[in-house]
């Protein structure tokens, strides 16, 4: 069994170390110029990757210390389309600047790309790119321009096929498309969904994943996506109860990961629990095709427990790796 | 005070440096408790000032004494601990509460009486008594201790109660109840009603709840059932597209629409003209004696001077409304 981290990670630290936060208080007042403002960014992510380093993740994303939210850096990527007014990301106190549509898309680019370059050039482990994907951006943007929603959708998903193509050469080992909107939001044309996120993952030589989080709905989906084209599939475990026992029943045709792991709560996760509800599932997909990670990006935890949810996946690896199992070790 | 198309604002106001200072200097134990309310007592005269010379009929205090809504009836309620500060937007951070036992107080009801005779002291105008509300407060806090999220917000519900009633008995006339994370779960909302009819159950104030940020097409008209008299929205951080879900019932005769006409989360200084029609807008669905003007949310995000300027075009974004539609 392998383990992950999914996406964001706090942009501060627990006691003494590069903070983001200070550091842009202090850009903004004019004490510290451009150059030391990114310098504690790229201290910060190199702090991410130690702590994935030192629980040896076996892929973590980058923290997305740059981030301000999931749509922050496509935007930045895309001409006629602008961060708007602040909205309630789903059910968190967190609140993300809605994509506002102002004409036809076009890309631009450059930016995710660089930013995931610096991420690659601080680590020494594998790295992926956490992307949005086409289904939650246009839930959650707003069309001032298309009024037409299959017309909006063909753009959104050929600019972030653009995006990802753009980050290919980055050293990148994995682009992560984040779809929490099909997870929360009931009412999807799950043919729709999956002729499109096939479209949306089509000859793009380095793997891909998609992670389904923050709703009750994430079961539904993994029939249809495991035959979409995805390495792999992250599902929320915790928010949606009915993953572990489907998961538990039957083999996919795709590797698995298990979000075990509260992202949202800073109560700690009993190891021995843990392991006892990963068994079923390490029987029956096989033990190399599951990953074990957080139900979402930890930066909606304080930074100590952060970490300690990162040391939570690491002792649940290591009990995994000492239990006696019968059968099925992929 | 006018009659119609009342102006107030939300809650907070922006601290000024001298007070970021003092309340820095009481942490690192460089100065007193008493120094530190000094301080904070002054930053509350100007705040007053401000808004009497804008002309603004309902007043805030602007909560002076409080660093984040949540936190500061945490930090003064017994079963919170404190986390360390987690991330709400941009480069805002708040510290997050952790429920680790059952809620009480930790000494007498009324924290925020004496903040609030304080600030009556200093105007005729009527002053706001500031709550947050129970299911915010919930929504907002990490639970490390009830079974479920009812159970919390229902004991939750009878501080706020006790709080909101020592607040009348000290004579504040308007009782806002901040209900921002209200529609965060829409199948929730009859908890968060339930709760609020705890909240205002024989509360002899009018009473508020600001809600903002959320999703209101899922909770509307729904919302219409809170048991408070008058709901205080954002609006212009959503180009007012708000008016449009609010047309979809007749706005009910028993309500007062508070609504936010400035945003602010954004540097962006809007013109009065850009008001005015929201305003007139918002006149198309609630009347006039039933509408009160107001900006978005607490103006804390943004510096003095731009709280300064969002309300002054406000204010006079509600003036000229007033005398161009003949309104008293």
């Amino acid at each position: 069994m392998r383990i992950t981290t999914l996406g964001s990670y706090p942009k501060i630290p627990a006691d003494h170390g590069p903070s983001v936060r200070t550091a842009i208080q202090r850009f903004e007042r004019g004490s510290i110029g451009p150059t030391q403002l990114e310098q504690t960014i790229r201290d910060r992510t190199r702090h991410v990757i130690q702590v994935a380093k030192a629980h040896r993740l076996d892929l973590t994303s980058d923290g997305m210390i740059r981030w301000n939210d999931m749509f922050d850096g496509v935007v930045r990527d895309i001409d006629n389309v602008q961060s708007a007014g602040l909205l309630r990301f789903l059910d968190n106190n967190f609140y993300y600047r809605h994509p506002l549509v102002r004409g036809r898309l076009s890309f631009q680019g450059g930016v995710v790309r660089w930013w995931m370059t610096q991420a690659v050039g601080v680590s020494t482990i594998p790295v992926k790119a956490v992307l949005p994907g086409p289904f939650t951006f246009l839930q959650l943007s707003q069309d001032d321009s298309y009024h037409n929603r299959q017309a909006l959708l063909d753009d959104v998903v050929e600019v972030l096929r653009l995006e990802a193509n753009s980050l290919l050469d980055t050293g990148i080992q994995e682009i992560q498309w984040d779809e929490p909107a099909l997870a929360y939001y009931p009412g999807w044309d799950i043919g729709e969904v999956s002729e499109t996120l096939a479209h949306l993952t089509k000859d793009l030589s380095v793997d891909q994943s998609l992670a389904l989080y923050w709703g009750p709905g994430v079961h539904r989906w993994i029939e249809p996506l495991a035959i979409a084209g995805f390495s792999r599939l992250y599902l929320d475990a915790v928010s949606d109860p009915e993953v572990v026992p489907r998961l538990s029943s039957e083999q996919l045709p795709v590797e698995v990961g298990v979000g075990l792991i509260d992202a949202r709560q800073v109560k700690k996760e009993s190891v021995p629990e843990l392991v006892k509800k990963l068994e079923p599932i390490l029987r029956v997909q096989g033990e190399s095709r599951v990953w074990l990670h957080p139900n979402g990006g930890l930066e909606l935890l304080p930074p100590d427990h952060a970490e300690g949810k990162v040391h939570v996946l690491s002792q649940v690896r290591d009990a995994v790796a000492i239990a006696p199992r019968n059968g099925g070790r992929g | 005070m006018a009659e119609t198309l009342k102006t107030t604002s939300v809650g907070s106001f922006p601290k000024p440096p001298s007070l970021v200072k003092a309340r820095q200097r009481f942490r690192r134990q460089e100065i007193s408790l008493q120094d530190l309310r000094a301080a904070e007592q002054e930053a509350t005269q100007e705040v007053i000032r401000l808004q009497e010379a804008l002309g603004i009929d309902i007043l805030v205090h602007g909560e002076m004494e409080r660093g984040d809504m949540v936190a500061y009836f945490a930090e003064n309620w017994q079963g919170f601990t404190e986390s360390l500060p987690v991330r709400s937007y941009g480069n805002r951070y708040y510290h997050k509460p952790v429920v680790t036992n059952r809620v009480s107080y930790a000494g007498s009801t009324g924290l925020t009486v004496e903040s609030w005779q304080k600030a009556q002291a200093l105007t005729k105008k009527p002053m706001k008594g500031m709550l947050t509300g129970p299911y915010t407060i919930c929504d907002w806090s990490f639970n490390d201790f009830y079974p479920d999220r009812r159970s919390l917000v229902l004991d939750l519900a009878q501080l706020v109660h006790e709080e909101a009633l020592a607040l009348a008995a000290a004579g504040a006339e308007y009782i806002q109840i901040d209900e921002p994370a209200i529609s965060t779960r829409p199948q929730e909302l009859d908890l968060a009603i339930e709760a609020m009819e705890i909240v205002t159950r024989d509360l002899p104030a009018h009473t508020i709840s600001h809600i903002c940020y959320g999703d209101f097409d899922a909770i509307y008209p729904a919302l219409l059932d809170l048991p408070v008299n008058q709901l205080d929205l954002e609006a212009a951080n959503g180009q007012f597209q708000l008016l449009e879900i609010l047309r979809r019932v007749p706005w009910p005769k028993d309500k007062e629409l508070a609504l936010g006409v400035v945003d602010v989360h954004s540097h962006r200084l809007e013109s009065v003209d850009e008001v005015k029609a929201g305003i007139l807008r918002a006149l198309e669905v609630v009347p006039a004696e039933r509408l009160y003007i107001d900006p978005d949310c607490g103006l804390k995000t943004r510096t003095w001077d731009e709280a300064v300027q969002k309300l002054t075009v406000m204010q006079h974004a509600v003036d000229q409304v007033r005398k161009e539609e003949g309104l008293k």
